[in-house]
Order: C-alpha cells, then structure tokens, then sequence
C-alpha cells in the first residue's frame, strides 16, 4: 500500500469537500482494512492506473446523496435523480483529480477512469484481496466513507 | 404615428459558448453560471465525438472543454478543432491539472486552463482575457 498517496488523497478530498459543500468537513479517525467497507447506497467509483495501481471507493446513503447534490446544485433535489447520480459523481471526480495531479506533479504518472456511480440497497464490493485504507469524512449532510487501495505496479 | 429620430443602439451580438463535459452536473452548473452572465447564449456536447460535430455547426465563441471523458477525450477533442480552426478559443476546465497536463492541453491549441472547481469570477476573467486576446491578435493581423 502506497501511504504516502493514500495521505494526498485524504487531504485532497478533505480539502475538496470543503470547498464544494461548507467548512464543517472533518476526518475523524482512519483505518487500515483488509478489504473495502463500501456498502451503502451509493457508491462511486474510480480506477487508477499508470506506475501505481488501485481503486478509490466513496461510499454514502441516499440520503446524504442526495443532501450534497442538492448544495452542489444549489437547490433541493426530490430523490436519486440522474443528476444527483452526476453530482456524485464529479464532486469524487473533483477530489480524485486534484490528488492525481499532485501525485502527477512529484513524478509518478497515475491515470483516472471517469467515475462510476452505482445505487441500490445491500450493495458489496468485490475487492477482497486489497488492503484498503477506510477514511470517514463527515459533512453537515451526513457522512461519506473513502476506500482507498494503491499499490505499486511491480 | 410619430417615428423617432433617435438613432437605435446597435445591439451587441451574443457571445456562443460551447460546453464540453461528460458530467451532466457540469453542463448544468456551467451552463447556470454562463447564463448568470450578460448576452451569452451556451449549448452543449457530452463527449469529444459530439464537440466536434457541435463546433463545426456552431462556430461558437468560446469552447469550455472537459479532459477526461469517455471515449475521445478532452486534449485529443481540442488538437481535432484547432486543426480545423486554429483560431478556435478553448478554455479547459479540469480537476486534473498537473504541470504535463496543462502543457499537453496549451500546445494542442487551447488559450487557458482553469483547474476545478471553478469560481463564476475565474470563469468571466478567462473569458474575457481569451476574447480580448482573440480580438488583439486579429486586430495586429489587419494592421
């Protein structure tokens, strides 16, 4: 696990959150799992490639979900609408992208995929063999947990 | 019926925007804040494909061009409407904004990167300092 990356992903996506949805954003406590806790109702999701390789997880429910699109967007949204999912979506976009490019800027060369995101009830990632760093960032409309897994390519 | 002689101001064309970005809340968003400004009429394309197909009807103003997107992706899309009009005006709008990508994005042709997010001010700056610019470099040609 690169921890050195998971550190610039945190402290991307803390400083990302705080910009987009309001001060009150803080990562209370960390930890190092032996496979993602992602499980909500929402899940976005983005891949990672290039000297290093993994897969970042943001996990909420709904109803925060659809709390932080609705900041996003300036006003209230009635449910899990297509562009509540596209919120989602970006605002992990947004966090993800800007911690790319610091790592990009120090010299390792790490790609993103567009991000994907997935609802439903009870859902499960399939990413067991990967030690997951699991980092909670509660926000004023609840909280979104971050499953990061990076490893370098060897 | 009295007709005024008053001269009628001559109105001012609107400024066309092109927005770029497969994330339908970043059309929303930029669109919202495109209109939030005078005289501007913004249209829209989800992927590079429909940029360029978009651009060559619309010959907009200015572009506001997203990286990555699936399929044909931003840098690519930009170098493909510059090749066709170099005198294209592409403002990228990216959170990926490492030093090799900003430069990979200028010298396929776009006039100003912007990192996201993007403020409603960072986007009227660029905007006009992209447009002044235009009309700088065509009024040195004339000369």
């Amino acid at each position: 696990m690169r921890l050195d990356f998971v550190k610039i992903f945190i402290d991307s996506t803390a400083l990302m959150f705080k910009e987009l949805i309001g001060p009150t954003v803080e990562v209370p406590s960390i930890a190092m799992k032996p496979s993602p806790v992602a499980g909500r109702e929402v899940m976005a999701i983005i891949g990672l490639a290039g000297d290093a390789q993994g897969r970042v997880i943001f996990d909420m429910d709904l109803f925060t979900a659809v709390r932080l699109a609705g900041h996003m967007l300036g006003e209230p949204s009635p449910g899990m609408t297509p562009l509540v999912r596209s919120s989602i979506a970006e605002l992990a976009s947004m966090a993800i992208g800007r911690a790319i490019s610091k790592i990009n800027d120090c010299g390792t060369r790490i790609k993103m995929t567009p991000p994907t995101v997935i609802t439903g009830a009870n859902l499960v990632s399939y990413d067991q063999c990967f030690e997951t760093l699991v980092a909670p960032i509660a926000t004023a409309y609840g909280e979104v947990r971050v499953n990061i897994t990076i490893q370098d390519l060897d | 019926m009295h007709v005024s002689e008053q001269e009628t101001p001559i109105a001012k064309p609107p400024i066309t925007c092109l927005i770029v970005d497969d994330s339908a809340f970043m059309r929303f968003h930029l669109k919202r804040m495109m209109e939030s400004f005078e005289n501007v009429i913004a249209s829209e394309a989800a992927n590079g494909t429909e940029a360029i197909r978009e651009y060559g009807r619309l010959k907009p103003d200015i572009v506001l061009m997203d990286i990555v997107m699936p399929g044909l992706e931003g840098v690519e899309t930009v170098k493909r409407i510059c090749n066709e009009d170099p005198e294209a005006r592409v403002i990228m709008i990216s959170s990926l904004s490492y030093k090799e990508k900003v430069a990979e994005a200028m010298s396929a042709g776009a006039k100003c990167f912007l990192p996201k997010p993007v403020t409603t001010d960072e986007l009227r700056k660029a905007i006009e300092n992209v447009l002044s610019n235009a009309l700088e470099s065509r009024t040195k040609g004339v000369v």
